[in-house]
């Protein structure tokens, strides 16, 4: 058979172009979501701490006894109810709900997913406080009791955790079966994830969605791009150089808030930095507007106390400009020090994330104005984590959220009785810190507790164990069609996966 | 003869991938940054230390460095290229499901590199010095000198998001939607061409150039052929052969160089899974790949060297 291609024929095809767009290229399926992911999950185990990405699919799949609602508050997920017995027992009555399995969930479910979180091989990132459990008891099918080592009044803050979801113990070890709104369909590794409604959710009519589409677009120019070409519905990790074209755009919304935030440590094994006064004098050299401006296109807010909250109950408003810029101060407190003509230190980032290069760069101009000479490493990422792990550095840029609102959720970055981590200052010794945050974590009384978060609060700003730099926004985007989606405030916001059992498309 | 050249060529060959594969099971080892750390301090938390340990035991990372090389040849000796340290994959099922999708992305744009330069590296050459040639060759040179980086990102802004002809980029597999698959391999496949397109422009230019002034051409003329039979049958199958020879080293060395369009596109290759493997520390992964790309390579020279030798029997006596 032959076949004449003539100019016409050309111009023809080129013209069919458009409609040659599948369907499967475009979202708006009726019922159906895709989600533009900013990575591929490595992993989606549910207790191991494998990402953000990962974290979001799991809050697809799982459930846990609490979680949080909408305005950051606890709420009731597999638990229906909870109270303290005493200080050191907690009693969780369950709920009717239904794995994904079929298999009804039970107290023996919660237990054996405890021990296996707290267990001598265990990888969980709540290994540690989970080990703080004492005895489980499962006096029936609905109901547990945690009899604690020691008092422990965040418990159930914990227990909402997304590396804390309940699991059937008749699983297979290798896909572990949750509880969650959604089952996964199929997974193209590196590529997407398909989803679809688990119809015994324990929510009378959710999920709304029929099924999600979980693709991976690593570039987040990408991201937005397919978005903009409403090729996704919704996206996360809204890049701050995309915020204000997003906004502004007819078709889409925004949804931002802050949460995470931008802070420093030190290496406090050695001078000068093992000398609060030193630690404090950088706290007072940060221009933070800067680092807003120049990392965040403007899109977060300045940092210049312990990263609690304004909206939570225990912001301490006397303290919000505890580290505020004042280069005389500064220059004040390394003089008393014994470092009036500055020195020199190097400054650990990493090159592979522009916003921690960037928070780098403004830090080391602001430090240079009182007399720091700070060199700056910028390694990839991994060698970051070690150089970190390891302490080999003076001062180094950090970025983080804290596990909650609650003000415990901080004290992973403050806490310097916990392991060596790249994640808070190394080598650290801050005992009077530490006895306040267990006190902090063990009191049940409301007031009492604010009280002591007060006192932790003064105490770290003269302590200066960390140095609060920014809050940076957070931002979900998706097209108007999308309704029922809500960014989690603050520390939260990675949390929002919640609320896809509430979402719908159309 | 020829048969000892071919078994000294092999034998220095294998050895090349036993080097290759050594070095960089020893740097990537080498090199700060610990897997079982970075698989669970993920999102900028802190592990627990004793996680990290456990981890560590499981992955095998405790051992000394020269138990773990040892464990590795002796594994690959037996085919097993190892599991990936983040969830246990097979490494080999890994590359296999990569593998291809970069190979089609090369391939298609070799081809599309090819329909483009090719003619009109021809038409350039019979109009030397004219307007034509001149506008062709400033474009190659463009061609040449954009960065592959911006090529993508102009292509995603202007056919998917302004004119929404083609989706911004991910991967459909072939068999699940053999459309879909096309035209989303379109643009990643388009934007590589161009600079390939440019290198195809330039070399037949170039060779076509030559040819016009060979003595055979000249002799078809005086005898009288037709410009237009000269150049299909005379011209351009003699200029090919160093075309060829250059679009096929391009596209090989292409093997491990698409990096950036399958990142600006969501391509999932063996590029990008090699960044990623490498920024996961994850060590078989990355020895793997390496040592996939090193054996096309080492095949693809392999076969050059003994098709000299055939072609040129002073090769295997020098």
């Amino acid at each position: 058979m032959s076949m004449n291609v003539s100019r016409r024929s050309v111009l023809a095809g080129a013209a069919a172009l458009p409609f040659l767009r599948m369907r499967g290229a475009r979202a708006a399926t009726p019922g159906t979501m895709t989600f533009g992911l900013s990575s591929y999950p490595p992993s989606i185990q549910p207790w191991a701490n494998t990402g953000t990405a990962a974290a979001t699919v799991k809050l697809m799949i799982h459930r846990g006894l609490t979680g949080f609602a909408p305005d950051g508050s606890l709420r009731a997920e597999l638990a229906e109810s909870w109270a303290p017995e005493g200080t050191t027992a907690w009693v969780f009555k369950l709920r009717d709900a239904t794995f994904q399995n079929g298999e009804k969930v039970t107290s023996a479910d919660v237990k054996w997913t405890i021990e296996q979180v707290a267990g001598e091989k265990s990888t969980a990132y709540l290994r540690t406080q989970m080990q703080s459990i004492d005895k489980i008891e499962t006096p029936d099918d609905k109901t547990v009791r945690f009899v604690m080592k020691e008092p422990v009044a965040i418990l159930p803050v914990t227990l909402a955790n997304f590396h804390m979801p309940i699991v059937s113990r008749v699983s297979d070890p290798k896909a572990l079966v949750g509880a969650g709104p959604f089952t996964i369909k199929a997974q193209e590794r590196g590529v997407a994830i398909d989803l679809e409604a688990f119809p015994k959710y324990y929510k009378p009519g959710l999920p709304k969605l029929k099924a999600i589409r979980a693709v991976a677009y690593a570039d987040e120019n990408l991201r937005v791009a397919a978005l903009q070409a409403g090729d996704v519905d919704l996206i996360e990790y809204v890049p701050w150089q995309a915020m204000e074209t997003i906004s502004k755009d007819t078709n889409l919304s925004l949804d931002a808030v802050d949460g995470p935030y931008m802070y420093l440590v030190f290496n406090a094994t050695k001078p000068p930095f093992d000398d609060a006064r030193v630690r404090r004098a950088v706290a007072h050299a940060i221009k933070r507007e800067e680092v807003v401006k120049a990392a965040f296109f403007g899109r977060g807010s300045r940092l210049a106390h312990l990263p609690i909250l304004k909206t939570s109950e225990f912001f301490n408003p006397e303290y919000e400009n505890g580290w505020a810029h004042d280069p005389a101060l500064a220059k004040k407190l390394l003089s008393e020090a014994g470092h009036a003509d500055g020195f020199g230190c190097s400054l650990l980032s990493t090159a592979q994330y522009g916003m921690h290069k960037d928070t780098a760069e403004v830090v080391q101009q602001n430090l240079a104005a009182i007399g720091i000479r700070a060199e700056l490493n910028l390694p990839d990422w991994a060698t970051r984590v070690s150089i970190g792990n390891k302490g080999q550095y003076d001062l180094a840029v950090m970025g983080d959220a804290a596990d909650s609102n609650d003000p415990d959720g901080i004290a992973k970055a403050i806490d310097g009785s916990l392991s060596a981590a790249y994640t808070r200052s190394f080598g650290l010794k801050t005992s009077k810190i530490t006895a306040l945050i267990k006190a902090g974590s063990a009191e049940f009384d409301r007031d009492k507790r604010k009280a002591i978060y007060k006192e932790l609060e003064a105490l770290a700003i003269e302590e200066t164990p960390i140095v609060g730099v920014a809050w940076r926004s957070q931002g979900y985007a998706m097209q108007k069609r999308v309704s029922g989606f809500k960014n989690r405030p603050g520390a939260l916001t990675f949390y929002s996966g919640t609320t896809f059992e509430d979402v719908s498309v159309g | 003869m020829m048969l000892r050249y071919a078994l000294a060529r092999i034998a220095v060959a294998l050895a090349l991938i036993w080097a290759v594969v050594t070095i960089v099971f020893l740097v990537i080892h080498v090199v700060p940054g610990d897997p079982a750390e970075l698989l669970l301090a993920q999102g900028g938390v802190a592990p627990d230390p004793a996680a990290v340990a456990e981890l560590r035991e499981k992955l095998g990372l405790d051992q000394p460095i020269l138990t773990q090389y040892l464990a590795y040849v002796c594994g690959l000796l037996r085919g097993d290229l190892g599991s990936s340290l983040l969830d246990d994959h097979s490494v080999a099922e890994e590359i296999a499901l990569h593998l291809p999708r970069t190979l089609e992305l090369i391939l298609a744009a070799g081809l599309i590199a090819t329909m483009l330069g090719l003619p009109l590296g021809t038409i350039a050459a019979l109009r030397t010095g004219r307007p034509i040639d001149r506008i062709l060759s400033a474009a190659a040179g463009l061609g040449l000198s954009v960065p592959v980086f911006v090529v993508g990102t102009l292509a995603v802004l202007v056919f998917a998001q302004k004119l929404r002809l083609v989706p911004a980029g991910g991967f459909v597999p072939f068999t699940r939607d053999p459309a879909q698959h096309l035209l989303l391999l379109l643009m990643p496949a388009a934007t590589i061409a161009v600079g390939l397109g440019a290198v195809v422009f330039r070399m037949t230019r170039t060779s076509v150039l030559e040819v016009l002034r060979r003595d055979y051409v000249r002799t078809a003329h005086a005898k009288g052929l037709s410009a237009r039979r000269i150049v299909m049958h005379h011209v351009i199958r003699n200029a090919l052969i160093p075309v060829v020879t250059v679009l096929a080293l391009h596209m090989g060395s292409l093997l491990g160089g698409t990096v950036l369009v399958e990142f600006v596109f969501n391509w999932p290759g063996l590029s990008g899974d090699l960044v990623r493997a490498v920024e996961q520390r994850d060590y078989p992964e990355v020895v793997g790949i390496v040592l996939v790309i090193s054996v096309v390579l080492v095949i693809i020279n392999l076969v050059v060297d003994l098709l000299y030798a055939v072609i040129d029997p002073r090769v295997r006596h020098g």
